[in-house]
């Protein structure tokens, strides 16, 4: 099988870091400034988490919605990830920089409740209503018990401190920020979408004239100076194999415009067009050759989507191509519930 | 549903990722440690979730279920190991298990302890509500 990892296939040429920051320092601005923030704000003692730190969480926040998530057309759903993901990306901080575990605890069952709403936006209303009773319902309460039991005498000064703040914060950001530049490598799509529209324009081209403004005449101008551009893209972006018809598809519509033959030219740059949407499609998946969504292992979905019968669909997946690992699953919940009683269950004088 | 839209989940995943790990770095509370490491998984599950709408393939929510049960699994386990540690030591704080350091390692040391009563927060208390229900003989409650 053909696998190509795009990331690790592009060999990427030795740079220093300043043209690397020049390029990447938007993207590397929202990770870095919410570590900043959240450096700040972890609790102290005796001393108050200052506002400015607050604010700059709240704009780093926005930055990072308006520089890294790109949207598409779909009002409603975007407008719900948003809410979602600023809600559970902002309980989470709140999470880690209360000073009352109490409310610490309330804020990652927040968390959990709006990651339940992304749970919902991706098709997923089974996994939601599981992960509201499981984390929300069970793990969260029964914290929010030993909390209580344990905090009796008021709150206790390993709440009022963190161990190395500053150190915790740039790992993190480390972290983020090599993710963020990682996932916008393999899924940014803005190259594609540019030749398209410029494919797409050429493809619904009507007369000699119109792909002479937007190609160029070969007769006049200098050999490929117009088509020049879209062919190099075209070629890189097609460089893999196993895509040989592509490639000679290119190399036909290069011909065809240099002897300017307009009906030729319109369709093969239509036929590109498609090309290029069907590799906007698959981008960033890891094998190239693969149209996303068909599966190979028999009794899954139609290609591409999810059945519209989530909780059915879910069963018939769990309880056959997943039937040994459910029953291992119940095995180790077995064991966890024996483990837990032989742990919580001695007494206290035993153990001294 | 496009790379993009794929894009922006991944993101949220690994920023609730990030962030949990940042949690378990730094507090010092062993629930809230617990609780950060949760949040590690919930970032995990956003990201299985939008993989399998991505693919249409139900293999990735199958897998959020089984990252449920282990992490109700780990939520006994270490609810159990806590409670025992809070018996021994009378506080959550995991400063209090420096002896499971490294041999070579010198201790943690708070640089600015904070005294016995003096703690940044209080508690919130119940009001005291309602008449105090008057109290009857011993003997006509014992009747059990």
């Amino acid at each position: 099988m053909d696998f190509q990892v795009t990331v690790f296939a592009q060999a990427e040429a030795a740079r220093g870091v300043w043209p690397f920051l020049k390029e990447n320092g938007l993207l590397l601005a929202p990770p870095v400034l919410s570590f900043v923030a959240l450096g700040v704000l972890l609790p102290r003692a005796r001393r108050s988490a200052p506002l400015w730190g607050v604010l700059l969480a709240v704009f780093a926040l926005i930055l990072g919605a308006a520089v890294l998530v790109r949207t598409e057309t779909v009002f409603v759903e975007t407008l719900l990830f948003y809410a979602f993901a600023g809600l559970a990306l902002g309980a989470g901080g709140m999470m880690i920089a209360q000073r009352n575990p109490v409310h610490a605890a309330l804020s990652f069952a927040l968390v959990v409740l709006s990651t339940c709403g992304l749970f919902l936006l991706q098709a997923a209303p089974f996994l939601m209503a599981a992960t509201i009773i499981v984390y929300a319902g069970a793990i969260v309460v029964t914290f929010l018990f030993v909390i209580m039991l344990a905090h009796q005498g008021g709150a206790s000064s390993a709440d009022q401190s963190t161990r190395e703040p500053v150190l915790a914060s740039v790992a993190g950001c480390v972290l983020l920020a090599s993710l963020v530049i990682l996932l916008h490598r393999t899924y940014d799509t803005t190259p594609l979408d540019q030749l398209g529209a410029e494919l797409k324009k050429v493809g619904d081209a009507r007369d000699e004239a119109e792909v002479i403004k937007l190609l160029g005449d070969p007769k006049q101008t200098e050999f490929g100076k117009f088509t020049r551009p879209i062919v190099e893209k075209l070629r890189e972006q097609f460089s893999a194999e196993g895509q040989d018809e592509i490639r000679e598809e290119i190399e036909a519509f290069q011909k065809a415009w240099n002897f300017m033959n307009v009906p030729r030219i319109t369709q093969k740059a239509r036929l590109l067009h498609e090309a290029v949407l069907a590799k906007r499609q698959q981008q960033g998946s890891l094998a190239l050759n693969e149209v996303p969504g068909k599966s190979k292992t028999p009794g899954h979905s139609a290609p591409g989507k999810l059945p519209a019968q989530n909780v059915a669909a879910l069963g018939r997946t769990v309880f056959t191509d997943y039937l040994v690992p459910v029953l291992l699953a119940a095995v180790l919940l077995l064991v966890a519930t024996i483990g837990a009683i032989v742990i919580a269950g001695r007494r206290s004088e035993e153990l001294r | 549903m496009s790379p993009a839209t794929l894009q922006n989940y991944l993101l949220v995943g690994a920023a609730l990722f990030a962030l949990g790990m940042v949690g378990f770095l730094t507090r010092r509370n062993m629930i809230l440690m617990f609780l950060s490491a949760e949040m590690m998984l919930q970032g995990v599950a956003v990201n299985l979730v939008a993989f399998a709408k991505y693919r249409g393939d139900l293999g990735g929510q199958a897998l959020v279920l089984f990252i449920l049960a282990v992490a109700a699994c780990e939520a006994a386990i270490a609810l159990a190991l806590i409670l025992m540690l809070y018996k021994r030591r009378k506080s959550l704080d995991i400063s209090a298990w420096q002896e499971l350091r490294e041999p070579d390692q010198e201790p943690v040391v708070d640089t600015e302890p904070l005294a016995a009563g003096e703690a940044g927060i209080d508690f919130q208390h119940l009001t005291p509500a309602g008449a105090a229900p008057a109290r009857k003989d011993a003997e006509e409650v014992s009747h059990v």
